[in-house]
């Protein structure tokens, strides 16, 4: 039956192309598409598995970029049970870099206390040195700087060598290669350093880093901060800048996705009322909650590629429909001397069912390959974009699906042609 | 069954059709038998209802009145999957244009009632069997439209033959062929009814294929006219 029907399908090798290339591009623009999803996710749960310990932000703040605090509470906070370091940072972007303008993708500025870091058991950038040394005690208040292998690439410099940022001669001591898009853009100083550089308020940091001394559980230890400044106020300068754009679609995806869930009054992430104390002046994040975030919005992401997919699915079950309707058509004489050959309904339906599958089961193979190839080619010529990621779940669903497409286009010409009299389809021929 | 007994009995058959707001009577009320491993023509001009007849022996169709028997099986009672397992194992068709599927070799095409349920070794020997003694042995592989009209018409015939059919319906075989090619096809026929005994109804024009002993059925506007022995 098998080989009847793939004959029959290459006795019409037009029409059968045409079908297949219709099923093939929808299969192919399905995997692409939700290959965007999965790669972000990828990204997202890889770069906080890296990062075990806890961030504190000013509420609000959709990225420390944006966050204000003073920087004394992180003697409060070191003094908590349960706190083994805290590390305070300050980011600024990097606007021009070698004497250009940095648009994208985005390089920041990222000021981090020596002393407490050389204190943390696991450091992102410390494990993840390619050359040279990470920052220490003889780095404190000078222009020495880690970067990031990627940065030292774009600019072709290395250890000893000088990277001007925002017109400012920075010695390169080390390079570290996080292989992770949203760490790799981080140009690594001493604290006091960045704070110089951008006139930044020298009681004031963009956000804390905890790591946890293991005794006291994340969750317990979250409530217990925002307990603990619950009902202050950050004094600081600056507040929250409201909706920006950094120019980089990551970035602003961040935002966005900050701006989606403060409107959504998650209560971790909502804006700080002064004067009112229960008001949550900073937001504590362990890598679980950016998790759990990053899946409301990606389901909603999902949901928006399932719109686009469906449409090239519905153009490719019409077109199964049409090529199945049409080859039925042409063949009504045939399938009329096989019911005379004693071929009974389910015959007739289950060979019409086997062509439309055989489509179907090719198209699954050519746009799972085709969008595999699509997503290694877009991965390869922008290395430092976003990386689209086709999984081995991601193209098996993809694969059935085709297969359940191909099969469910075929049906309503096979019940079509089930039904036909053998006898008015011998004399219609 | 005896010998004697009639394969088929047809008892006041007629056949109805609708078009649009008309109603064609394709057949009036024909009864007749057929003996068992007989030669039987039917004849007629065109919409005498010899097809239609054709088509109602071979369960294709359903009278409108009357009833027919074969072998002692009354076909309008069978259910649909009665006549399928009936055309499948009892009848072979050969039709006016031989249809064959055009995307299958000459094997495949004598083998295409078996495809469903499975081609065994068995069942392929026989059928290359059958197309070396209709003369085709060296165009097992060819597709029909490799074939001459003859040869398309001897495959047909060795699609028949391949279910050891006791009844054989033939529908103006010879009208796509020249006389002589016409005259080795309806030779094929004779010799399947004459070694095997079994029954063959053909429907023809063509009159000088009847040979004497032949039994012959003359129709006309749906209704028998002659029924004799040539």
């Amino acid at each position: 039956m098998w080989r009847f029907a793939i004959q029959n399908l290459i006795s019409r090798p037009v029409r059968s192309l045409l079908a297949l290339a219709g099923l093939s591009v929808a299969i192919t623009g399905m995997v692409g598409l939700f290959s965007v999803a999965e790669g972000i996710n990828r990204m997202v749960s890889e770069t906080f598995s890296r990062i075990p310990g806890l961030a504190i932000m000013q509420a609000g703040a959709p990225l420390p970029l944006f966050s204000r605090m003073p920087a004394a509470w992180g003697d409060e906070i070191e003094s908590m049970p349960g706190v083994r370091v805290v590390n305070p940072e300050v980011w600024t972007r990097v606007n021009v870099m070698m004497g250009e303008r940095v648009i994208a993708p985005p390089r920041f500025l990222f000021g981090t206390g020596i002393a407490a870091r050389e204190k943390l058991k696991a450091d992102v950038y410390r494990d993840a040195m390619v050359e040279g040394r990470f920052l220490n005690a003889s780095d404190r208040g000078q222009l020495h700087a880690v970067i990031s292998r990627q940065i030292a690439e774009d600019h072709d410099v290395g250890v000893g060598e000088e990277l001007a940022v925002n017109g400012d001669p920075l010695e390169i001591v080390g390079i570290y290669h996080c292989g992770q898009l949203m760490l790799d853009v981080s140009i690594i100083l001493d604290i006091d350093v960045v704070r110089r550089l951008n006139r930044f308020d020298r009681q004031s940091v963009c956000a804390f880093y905890v790591e946890p001394d293991g005794t006291v559980e994340d969750q317990v230890l979250v409530n217990k901060i925002r307990e603990r400044f619950r009902g202050r106020e950050v004094k600081t300068s600056e507040g929250i800048p409201g909706v920006l754009a950094t120019g980089h679609p990551l970035i602003d995806l961040l935002l966005a996705i900050q701006n989606w869930l403060s409107a959504r009054g998650d209560p971790l992430t909502s804006p700080p009322v002064h004067n009112d104390p229960e008001a949550e002046p900073i937001e504590v994040r362990t890598a679980s909650d950016w998790g759990e975030r990053f899946k409301e919005f990606s389901a909603d992401l999902n949901l928006f590629l399932s719109v686009m997919t469906g449409i090239g699915v519905v153009i490719a079950v019409l077109s199964i429909i049409n090529t199945m309707l049409m080859s039925v058509t042409e063949r009504i004489v045939e399938f009329g001397i096989l019911k005379a050959n004693g071929w009974n309904r389910r015959d007739v339906m289950l060979l019409i069912t086997c062509e439309s599958a055989v489509l179907g089961v090719t198209g699954g193979i050519i746009g799972c390959l085709l969008g595999l190839a699509g997503t290694s080619i877009v991965n390869s010529t922008w290395p430092d974009r976003l990386q689209l990621y086709a999984s081995p779940s991601l193209l098996i669903f993809s694969f059935f699906f085709s297969t359940f497409l191909g099969i469910s286009g075929g049906l309503y010409p096979a019940t079509w042609a089930m039904k036909l009299s053998p006898m008015e389809a011998i004399r219609r021929g | 069954m005896s010998a004697c007994t009639p394969l088929i009995r047809i008892k006041d058959v007629a056949r109805e059709f609708t078009l649009g707001t008309t109603t064609v009577q394709a057949l009036r009320g024909v009864t007749a038998d057929v003996a068992r491993g007989s030669f039987q023509f039917v004849l007629g001009p065109s919409g005498s209802g010899k097809s239609t007849l054709l088509y109602l022996l071979g369960a294709l169709d359903q009278p409108s009145r009357g009833s027919i028997e074969v072998d002692g099986r009354q076909i309008e009672k069978m259910t649909l999957s009665e006549k399928n397992q009936f055309r499948r194992n009892e009848v072979g068709f050969i039709f006016q244009s031989f249809n064959l599927l055009g995307n299958l070799t000459a094997l495949d095409n004598v083998l295409v009632p078996f495809l469903p349920v499975g081609v065994k070794p068995g069942l392929r020997r026989r059928a290359e069997e059958l197309l070396d003694r209709v003369g085709l042995e060296n165009r097992k592989r060819h597709r029909p439209h490799e074939l001459s009209g003859g040869e398309q018409q001897r495959v047909a015939i060795a699609r028949a033959l391949l279910k050891q059919p006791q009844l054989v319906l033939a529908d103006e075989p010879t009208g796509e062929l020249d006389h002589s090619t016409g005259g080795e096809v309806i030779g094929c026929l004779r010799n399947l009814n004459t070694d095997h005994g079994t029954t063959v109804v053909l429907v023809t024009h063509d009159e000088s294929y009847i040979e004497s002993g032949d039994q012959v059925l003359r129709l006309r506007d749906g209704k028998i006219v002659d029924q004799q022995q040539a």
